[in-house]
């Protein structure tokens, strides 16, 4: 018995608490279960608890939507796997390269460069805009460009100035997700609409919501993959270096193997944050690529009272993630994450 | 880092390749985004009805700021977001210390307890619903059985805003339990054991070691929570839509009607960077405020 044990009454004490705090979080996924097999009138007369007993299960709900009675599901449900599926292996594919780079190798950015970026970036879109007389997303386009080529010329000359290290990039990556979405979101809104206006269609694309998705999942990816490279052992890496092997091919040949758990768990939480997003979804879809949560959302509004319904819905959005649970938790438990946490 | 102090690939131009491509798409959606709608923050621009963009300065801003709305939705935010966030701290605690003194059956418990986290919100927000609803839902059967019936939970401000925070604390609690519990588990056995022979109380154990020693990974996933809390929109959409009238309106939601409902443009990029500057100051006064703290239990 170590010294972490509980003697007495105080085990029976955490254990009740433990089981209330179980018997919070179960009761609304049981209740969402148990409400999706009622049948109308079985919500309508008020609250029933335990199949069978009190009420009997009907499969009405599962059937009408599954059938495609209830508008289109499919559609809604395809999208969300597509996209989520490919933003997060997007994420992580891109993510766990940078990663590798931020450990692997030294990276220094002198700080002047990027004040650059964003004084030509700035000023390039104002000229175009009110002097030239560029549209919004011509003049926007020239101006990344121009910023971009501007900055990587400035970082090949002796610049004074601080310098950024490796840590300082992974803290811009990161602080990314400090800001409020809803920033991002509007300000993609606008820009997809002004390269639609171009002929880019990106407004309810594919292409649109998933590199916003891939955008927005890299910080954490980033974050969690930075971790496990670190704490990869560097002998073999080196061992490889030795033998003269190219750093491309000790990172596909040799890291990514390694690595699997931590990018398989990478990519679980990429997939998860993905599926339910609500805001970038809200604001960048309309109809053909619209996800689960506007659905789910849309529910409500549409079908007030039809629990049955409503539950079944709510549901399909769930369970794949109550899977992906389970097998994370699984990865958990041989203390994988713990080196993502510290 | 070894091979960086050997320097043998220090210069190896492949890392431009390994890193540019995240470097790209991060400025390429969501800098240039930034850059554009700061810019519209400064104009006034409107899409219904549609007039001609002008520049108005710091218009949209002090407009803003004038603006007893916004003032109510930021208090409305501060509120949800520091009281969940103070509670899903204390039962995370809790948890999470029962959890690492080994109760039985801790690992059925972790796995379950990871669950809310990954349930989509606005799914969450519509189980709420049904729950909540004052006439048929199971807790209204439960506050009848005690005397109470038809409780207004979701059209009344009080009692709206404390579901909203209920689900909040369902759903969050899972992972500042999970940090904490990670960071339980890397404490030395021995202080324990130090602190047992000197006969101290579970009590005193847990004020004098446990707390000053989590202190430090504690004011992390506070700090984490609060920013992600402050952003909260898809659980109050679904549940009262910001009312009853806009009582329960946070931040993002709206800046959502504004932008969406409006298309006040100008307005709503001034909006959102107000946000991003409130979020800014209250991570900076929090982390000032607890840096003497951290500092002292080094």
């Amino acid at each position: 018995m170590s010294v972490r044990d509980l003697k007495g009454n105080g085990r029976w004490w955490a254990l009740a608490g433990c089981l209330l705090w179980l018997a919070f979080t179960f009761f609304p996924l049981y209740w969402v279960t148990i409400t999706s097999f009622k049948s109308p009138l079985g919500v309508v007369g008020g609250p029933t608890y335990l199949p069978f007993v009190d009420f009997e299960p009907t499969l009405t709900a599962w059937t009408e939507l599954l059938s495609g009675q209830r508008g289109q599901f499919y559609n809604n449900f395809m999208a969300s796997t597509i996209i989520g599926l490919s933003a997060s292996v997007i994420a992580t594919a891109v993510g766990s390269m940078a990663a590798y780079a931020l450990v692997r190798f030294t990276f220094e950015v002198k700080l002047l460069t990027g004040v650059i970026f964003v004084v030509v970036a700035f000023g390039g879109y104002l000229l175009g805009r009110h002097v030239a007389g560029f549209g919004q997303a011509t003049s926007l386009i020239y101006a990344f460009v121009a910023a971009l080529a501007l900055a990587i010329g400035s970082s090949r000359i002796r610049l004074p100035g601080p310098v950024l290290g490796n840590d300082d990039i992974v803290f811009w990556f990161v602080s990314q997700r400090m800001f409020p979405p809803i920033v991002a979101a509007f300000a993609l809104f606008l820009m997809y609409t002004e390269m639609g206006k171009l002929g880019f269609k990106l407004v309810d694309t594919y292409t649109g919501l998933t590199f916003a998705y891939v955008a927005f999942s890299l910080p954490i990816v980033i974050w969690l993959m930075r971790d496990f490279f670190a704490a990869l052992p560097i002998e073999v890496e080196e061992a490889a270096m030795v033998d003269n092997v190219p750093s491309w091919r000790i990172f596909f040949g040799i890291v990514v193997p390694m690595s699997k758990p931590g990018l398989i768990a990478t990519f679980m939480i990429t997939l998860a944050f993905v599926w339910n997003e609500f805001l970038f979804a809200l604001f960048l879809t309309n109809s053909r690529w619209q996800t689960l949560p506007i659905l789910v959302a849309g529910q409500n509004s549409q079908r007030g009272d039809e629990w049955w319904s409503i539950s079944a819905a709510a549901l399909v959005a769930i369970i794949p993630m109550v899977i992906m649970a389970g097998i994370l938790s699984r990865l958990m438990r041989s203390g994988l994450l713990l080196g993502a946490i510290k | 880092m070894l091979r960086q102090r050997c320097g043998m690939t220090r210069n190896d131009p492949i890392k431009h390749f390994f890193i540019w491509p995240a470097l790209l798409i991060v400025l390429v959606i969501s800098i240039f985004p930034l850059i554009y709608s700061l810019t519209t923050s400064f104009m006034s621009l409107r899409l219904v009805p549609p007039i001609p963009p002008r520049f108005v300065g710091f218009g949209n801003y002090a407009e803003l700021l004038q603006n007893p709305r916004f003032w109510h939705v930021a208090w409305t935010t501060t509120i949800i977001a520091f009281i969940s966030v103070a509670l899903q701290y204390v039962i995370g605690f809790s948890v999470a210390l029962a959890l690492n003194r080994n109760v039985p059956g801790e690992g059925l418990f972790r796995v379950s307890f990871l669950l809310p986290m990954l349930v989509a919100p606005v799914a969450v927000a519509l189980i709420a619903r049904q729950i909540l609803n004052p006439t048929m839902g199971p807790l209204n059967e439960l506050m009848t059985f005690f005397g109470f019936p038809n409780l207004p939970f979701l059209t009344q401000t009080r009692w709206a805003i404390g579901a909203i925070i209920s689900v909040e604390v369902w759903q969050w609690t899972p992972f500042v339990m999970l940090m904490l519990l990670a960071g339980l588990q890397t404490l030395p056995d021995d202080v324990y054991e130090a602190a047992a022979l000197e006969n101290a109380s579970s009590w005193q154990q847990f004020w004098g070691i446990t707390f000053p020693m989590m202190l430090p990974i504690s004011v992390a996933v506070v700090f984490i929570r609060l920013i992600e809390s402050y952003k909260i929109i898809d659980t109050v959409f679904v549940m009262t839509g910001g009312g009853p009238g806009i009582s329960t309106e946070t931040l993002t939601l709206f800046a959502y009607q504004e932008g969406f409902k409006k298309f006040n443009l100008g307005y709503t990029s001034a909006l959102s960077f107000l946000f991003l500057i409130v979020i800014t100051v209250i991570g900076l006064v929090y982390l000032a405020i607890l840096k003497p703290y951290l500092e002292k239990h080094k």
